[in-house]
């Protein structure tokens, strides 16, 4: 009877489908990807160019032409250089979900994974805030100090910037969520004990709990499966 | 009669609360008049909405840090700090940012939009911006071993058996 029951249980956790909650944090993980890419391409490409004419020689105009990149301000720079960054980051963690599922060092995927969320999600959100203040004061200028606003010059340069600024704020929600899911997951989920995995009884890589509750039912050694849960 | 590890963090805390306390106070008391040639100026923290949300921010988080610092060590409630030290990292983080992204540009200026730089005219506001945005790193800092303490503990009892 007891061999029946680790028959049982075998074929069920060898198919080893997602869960649903994986495919919903799969999802998420690829909408900020899209997002943060989508900002960090936006402002990288953001460019303006106009030409004045500066003073008339005769009959020819001198024309001056001055560009609004978003080299220009080092904002701008973490920006794309924060969003970028973020991009990567949720690529690697798309494909460690999908392909790598059996990678491990030392038991610590989860908590690895956890702390690498948040390092992104903070420098996310600085990289976000300092643009998006940066934007502000090019969009209002500063009379105290006597800084002209430049959106009106180059609107072009503005909207792309705000559309750039718009994706990574969307990105930085949808990463925070990411975040919390994996340290909830981080949390909850238990640790598979080695000494039942040196037995051969369990596939590595099971949730220990499942089985515990199967193995209770005929009475195997209670006390000693319900510590691990 | 204290644990050793009770004791360090909230040692910690109150590290976190004092420097987001100083960074407050020093943005919040930063102001400076002149005349520069025959121009009166004033520089207020009021002037730049970076400062202001600085200034929130960081007082957000100080009443928060007050409230942890009493909690005592049983309580269910320090899974709720863990996830609010995230968010509360996020907010400190994000209010760094912006106002060193304008202090920048007040110290350096902005050649290409003509903007001067506004640094030598006021340097006593300056010098005081820098000093609440030291404390303002210091109070993150602090946080982030914070976080990294809270998870550690609650996976120790996971990570015993190994």
């Amino acid at each position: 009877m007891a061999l029946q029951n680790e028959d049982k249980l075998e074929v069920g956790y060898s198919s080893l489908h997602p869960k649903p909650k994986k495919w919903v944090l799969l999802m998420l993980r690829l909408l900020a990807f899209f997002a943060t890419a989508a900002a960090t391409v936006v402002m990288g490409l953001n460019k303006e160019t106009k030409t004045l004419v500066v003073a008339t020689v005769g009959t020819t105009p001198i024309k001056a032409s001055l560009t609004a990149k978003f080299q220009h301000t080092p904002a701008f720079v973490f920006f794309v250089i924060a969003n970028g960054l973020a991009s990567i980051h949720n690529l690697v963690m798309i494909m460690a979900d999908l392909f790598g599922q059996k990678l491990d060092y030392k038991g610590l995927r989860l908590a690895m994974i956890a702390i690498l969320d948040m390092m992104t999600v903070a420098l996310v959100s600085g990289g976000a805030s300092a643009a998006a203040f940066m934007a502000e004061l090019g969009k209002n200028g500063n009379s105290h100090a006597r800084w002209n606003s430049i959106c009106d010059k180059y609107k072009t340069f503005c909207d792309h910037g705000g559309g750039a600024l718009i994706a990574s704020f969307a990105g930085l929600i949808l990463m925070l969520i990411i975040s919390v899911m994996s340290i909830i997951k981080l949390l909850i989920k238990p640790k598979p004990d080695d000494e039942l995995e040196s037995t051969g009884l369990i596939p590595s890589g099971v949730n220990a709990c499942r089985f515990n509750s199967e193995l209770g039912k005929n009475g195997k050694s209670h006390a000693r499966w319900k510590k691990i849960c | 009669m204290i644990k050793p590890k009770r004791l360090l963090s909230l040692l910690l805390r109150f590290i976190a609360f004092g420097a987001t306390l100083a960074a407050v106070i020093l943005m919040a008391t930063s102001h400076e008049k002149g005349t520069f040639f025959a121009v009166s100026y004033e520089a207020k923290y009021t002037d730049t909405p970076a400062f202001k949300y600085f200034v929130i921010a960081n007082a957000i988080v100080t009443v928060y840090g007050f409230l942890v610092l009493f909690l005592p060590p049983g309580s269910p409630i320090w899974r709720l700090v863990l996830a609010l030290d995230l968010v509360f990292i996020m907010l400190l983080i994000s209010s760094i940012s912006a106002a060193m992204a304008i202090a920048q540009v007040g110290k350096n200026g902005n050649p290409r939009a003509a903007w001067l730089p506004v640094c030598d005219q006021v340097t006593k506001f300056c010098n005081q911006v820098t000093g609440a945005l030291v404390a303002g790193f210091i109070a993150l800092i602090t946080y982030i071993i914070l976080l990294l303490h809270s998870i550690y503990n609650f996976l120790n009892p996971l990570f015993e058996k190994a």
